[in-house]
């Protein structure tokens, strides 16, 4: 069917064509944007990890305590309002900050960082507060959620 | 040429047609994929250090099941790792350092460490009989008759489960809740109960699988999933009771405990049945240790069936008590007479006066009438183990009562001898006798016009309401259950079932049974099969075999 | 246009030469009359699902890892954890299912219309050897997916070379890369699938065609002379349809019955009750029902028969010109072929 010998198309076979076109079109855009959903990596998808970091009575009103989930610092505190779990990593450049109880403070020992026990700079350098992990209490035990998007596939 | 572009403008359509069909496909496998993105759930991991503990334990192969075990445990997917338990301070008694690190572990978690999560179960445990290391208490001497190294293996593994541990905490939560899984469905399983419970003195898994529960269970618990909490008041999701359910786990009712002793209202293991005062202060009286146990059987059982039921193993109880005391009385007499000797040393008996020795035959029959038989008798009354209430119970307490009267009749006892040379069946019932008119499982009409004792003295529910009644005002019976009992008395003819005349049924197999003892009379009691038989004790000849003279003369 | 003269300029071909060879061979190619109808017409449906094969056994080998340790680990990563991995693996193992249906379907149809009569024979032949690397395709491509049953059925299925005279062990013991199973074995399956099947099937197809074109589609046979009309634009629509249908079903087959993954392989354990995919139940069942060799040598000679049958047809024909033997061919082909396999699916 060359050009010459198109005869006007009629209103009836326009709408077959264009109702064909548009659902081929529409199928194959369909079917491609699964196919490369499929081949490009998933960065997206978050996986979360539960950790049990403490028990609440181990922890009195006011203390600290240090553990590593991982190769990661965290320290669980005891405030008024509830535990609180925070990123041992200085905010400022990465360094690990220390617990200083008989100062009730975080201190960042490279470039002289302060935090206060509800994570927030109270001195030195660091841009914000210390990274703060989701916590749960069940059962009198203290966990925190972590995302991860190291899986052994990514 | 128009037909023939209908039919393309047709195709055309189809096409379109099948190409949204494929769209809304994909639409729903996206959907089916989105799904899938969704509900990721967050995985429960365990700290970095007992995660060491794990991979070092599989790489040098040191018992890594437990590790195998822990990771199909609750622990696991809570979290729970190796150091929550295991955690130990320098000084503490078990501990010791890890040699491939410098992790200091506490070899033996004790209840103090399962305390710190299940603080209420460890109490419970710990205020229950379980935890009562009564054997220690009373019988330690007894190392005398079964060594120390037998006691090892024996005694020990079983009674554990009472340990008092140096921290002083007390119990063994492993003796159930096998470790590493910890498994509430192997602690439930009837058979982990049975490791101890069972065997000639206290055969509780052997009762459970001849009762209809156990039968249940082994025909259908397979399928059952046994790790269901009753922590909070929920229905009994199984269909027939294993034994955690009617004595620890809870229903729409009870709350679930660990204290085992919490529903028991008899000391039926003890030599005497007596009604049970452990931690009263807490548990509340026998009565209402009772009453909760009738909540757990009311789950399934009407509130009649239940109060038979259970008043009739009480009265068995109270029947134990008597029986007892007829051997107590006479082991008693022949001890004080010097006819048999207690075990003793340095002036000291040794050994519970209850137990009296095992050297001699009449202390022999009282400790079997007591330890084997006497409970069996009534653990089978209690738990619906009637072949254990009757052959391996009352009838081997009574066989041992006619041997213990032998003894004392050849010892030359003259009212035993007159008790072995009566012909008067009352002889057997030496004791006081405990009865409740009929059964719980219904009417047998036929059944009670037989009895010896109720043909043979018009007076009989009378004496035997003497003896109920002052159980019951001694306080071994409830009120309610005295009334219970009235009621029954009251019209006993119906629950006996003799007001109900159906002989005429009864008739049609007493014919039966004519028809098969004649049957077996002309088959096998009538005959007497031709051939001589060889066995010739006068030392005749036969078929030219001879017998050895000089030999057969020496046995005369 | 002058996007076609520039192109033109440096690809220079004679256009107006390619647009007539173009017209001649697919937009006018002549098509009888007969295919018409739906029934004639579905001997593209394999090719067709060929096409979705490649594409998405590409798209697999994206993410298989074709190792002992990591194959089965993979298939899971691609069915459960990679974003529409389901639906990939799901057309891939539909597909091969659906391609052994059409291809015994298309075969059947030929048999009946005895569309196979001289001077095609040849491709005939081509035909049933494309059938061949079909199931070759099937049963290697089962293999990879390293679970309990695809690991056992790749062990019992290559332990029937032993049986094959002659030359059985040394066969067997090439694919296998060993005496025994081993990974080697895997890693041999996994480039016959991907990389020496494809082009012989290819190759197959092309010759298939090309036969075809060359001698034109067989007309029914009494119905000769019907007239013909131009592939495009009716045929070609009707390959569309049977396209958008073919992956419609395929996908909704993959939703609704998902690809499994089965238990990983356990080399020290033997499953209870070891079967092949369906399609090789017929063989299986011939194989367990007779002693082994009998069972190859009778396997052997229905494929001689397969093969050269329209040559054996033509000698029937010559004999008893009444019979029509292909419908006895064509009922015993069908019929044994669904009573063993149904046969071999109820018993265990």
């Amino acid at each position: 069917m060359t050009e010459k010998d198109k005869r006007p198309t009629s209103r009836r076979e326009f709408f077959a064509n264009l109702f064909m076109g548009g659902g081929v079109f529409v199928a194959a855009i369909t079917f491609l944007r699964d196919v490369w959903m499929y081949l490009y990596p998933d960065l997206g998808r978050r996986r979360y990890t539960k950790y049990m970091v403490a028990k609440t009575r181990d922890i009195p009103l006011g203390k600290a305590r240090r553990l590593l989930v991982g190769r990661v610092p965290l320290y669980v505190v005891h405030l008024e309002d509830g535990f609180r779990v925070y990123s041992g990593i200085c905010t400022h450049l990465g360094c690990l900050v220390k617990w200083e109880e008989a100062k009730n403070r975080f201190y960042c020992p490279c470039h002289k960082g302060i935090f206060a026990p509800d994570g927030t700079v109270i001195g030195g350098p660091p841009p914000r507060p210390l990274d703060e992990y989701k916590v749960t209490i069940e059962n009198d035990l203290v966990f925190i959620t972590i995302e991860q998007r190291q899986g052994r596939w990514s | 040429m128009k037909a023939k572009n209908d039919v393309l403008t047709g195709q055309k359509i189809l096409i379109g047609l099948f190409s949204f069909l494929l769209v809304a496909t994909l639409v729903i496998v996206a959907g089916v994929e989105m799904k899938k993105s969704i509900s990721e759930a967050p995985e429960i991991e365990i700290t970095a250090e007992s995660k060491q503990c794990i991979s070092c334990h599989d790489q040098k192969g040191i018992a890594p099941g437990v590790v195998e075990q822990w990771k199909m445990s609750k622990h696991a997917v809570q979290g729970i790792g190796c150091l929550e338990c295991h955690s130990a301070q320098k000084d503490d008694w078990d501990a010791f350092t890890c040699p491939e690190s410098d992790v200091l572990v506490a070899r033996h978690p004790t209840p103090k460490d399962c305390a710190e999560c299940h603080e209420q179960q460890v109490q419970e445990f710990a205020e229950s009989k379980h935890a009562h290391q009564f054997w220690v208490l009373k019988n330690a001497d007894r190392a005398i008759f079964e060594m120390p190294i037998a006691t090892r293996h024996g005694c020990e593994q079983c009674h554990n489960i009472g340990n008092i541990w140096p921290d002083k905490s007390v119990g063994e939560c492993d003796a159930c809740h096998t470790k590493h899984s910890f498994s509430k469905a192997v602690a439930r399983q009837p058979e982990t109960c049975g490791e101890c419970h069972m065997g000639p003195d206290h055969p509780h898994i052997e009762i459970y699988t001849e009762s209809k529960h156990g039968n249940i269970f082994k025909a259908k618990g397979k399928d059952w999933d046994m790790n269901y909490s009753t922590a909070d008041n929920q229905n009994i999701p199984i269909e027939a009771p294993v034994c955690t359910t009617c004595h620890m786990d809870g229903n729409e009712t009870q709350p679930m405990t660990h204290n085992v002793s919490a529903r028991l209202a008899w000391e039926s293991q003890a030599p005497w049945s007596y009604r049970t005062v452990w931690n009263e202060e807490k548990l509340g009286s026998w009565e209402k240790k009772r009453e909760r146990m009738e909540a757990i059987c009311k789950s399934c059982h009407a509130p009649d069936f239940v109060e038979m039921y259970m008043l009739t193993a009480d009265l068995v109880n109270l029947q134990y008590n008597e029986i007892r005391r007829f051997f107590v009385k006479w082991t008693k007499r022949l001890t004080e007479d010097g006819v048999i000797d207690r075990i003793q040393a340095d002036g000291k008996f040794l050994s519970n006066p209850v137990l009296n020795g095992w050297d001699e035959e009449p202390e022999k029959l009282m400790y079997y009438a007591w330890h084997h038989e006497g409970r069996r008798f009534r653990s089978g009354a209690l738990m619906m183990g009637a072949d254990f209430t009757q052959w391996h119970g009352i009838w081997e307490m009574q066989e041992d009562m006619i041997e213990l009267m032998k003894f004392a009749a050849e010892a030359g006892y003259k009212e035993a001898q007159v008790w072995v040379d009566t012909n008067d069946p009352t002889k057997f019932v030496p004791y006081a006798i405990y009865d409740v008119p009929g059964n719980a499982w219904g009417i047998n009409t036929r059944a009670n016009l037989t009895p010896y004792l109720y043909k043979k003295f018009p007076n009989y529910w009378e004496e035997v309401r003497k003896n109920v009644k002052a159980a019951f005002e001694r306080g071994l019976l409830s009120e309610k259950q005295w009334r219970y009992w009235e009621k029954r008395y009251q019209n006993k003819e119906y629950y006996l079932g003799t007001k109900f005349n159906t002989d005429d049924v009864f008739d049609i197999y007493s014919k039966r049974n004519d028809i098969d003892l004649e049957a077996m009379r002309k088959q096998v009691v009538e005959f007497e099969p031709p051939a001589k038989m060889f066995y010739m004790p006068k030392g005749k000849r036969i078929s030219g075999w001879k017998f050895n003279r000089s030999r057969t003369n020496g046995r005369h | 246009m002058r996007v076609k003269e520039w192109l033109l300029e440096r690809f220079p071909i004679d256009y107006q030469k390619f647009v007539e060879i173009n017209e001649k061979i697919f937009i006018k190619e002549p098509i009888p009359y007969h295919m018409k109808k739906w029934f004639y017409a579905m001997g593209a449906t394999p090719l067709i699902i060929f096409a979705f094969q490649v594409l998405t056994g590409i798209l697999l080998t994206f993410y298989y890892i074709p190792s002992p340790e990591m194959a089965y680990e993979s298939v899971r990563h691609i069915t459960e954890d990679v974003r529409f991995g389901f639906l990939i693996r799901g057309i891939h193992r539909w597909g091969s299912n659906l391609m052994v249906i059409a291809l015994f379907l298309h075969m059947v149809r030929v048999i009946f219309t005895r569309a196979y009569r001289p001077p095609r024979e040849l491709n005939w032949i081509i035909g049933v050897l494309l059938l061949l690397t079909t199931l070759t395709f099937a049963f290697t491509g089962y293999s990879l997916i390293y679970n309990q049953l695809s690991y056992w059925a790749t062990t019992v299925g290559t332990n029937f070379f032993k049986a094959v005279p002659l030359v059985g062990n040394t066969v067997l013991n090439f694919l296998r890369g060993g005496e025994n199973v081993n990974p080697n074995t895997l890693t041999r399956f996994f480039t016959i699938h991907i990389g020496l099947l494809p082009p012989v099937m290819t190759f197959l197809i092309f010759l298939h065609i090309l036969v075809l074109r060359l001698h034109g589609v067989a007309e029914i046979e009494g119905h000769e002379g019907e007239g013909h009309y131009p592939f495009y634009p009716s045929h070609f629509y009707k390959v569309i349809i049977a396209t958008l249908f073919l992956v419609t079903v395929m996908s909704a087959l993959s939703v609704v019955f998902p690809p499994g993954i089965g238990e990983p392989a356990t080399p020290d354990q033997t499953p209870i009750h070891i079967k092949p995919e369906w399609y090789f139940y017929p063989v299986y069942r011939i194989l367990k029902l007779l002693p082994l060799s009998v069972g190859i040598y009778s396997l052997v000679a229905g494929l001689i028969i397969l093969t050269f049958w329209p040559f054996i047809d033509e000698l029937f024909k010559q004999k008893m010109p009444k019979v029509k033997m292909n419908y006895v061919f064509g009922t015993l082909f069908v019929g044994v072929i669904l009573i063993l396999t149904v046969w071999e699916a109820m018993v265990f």
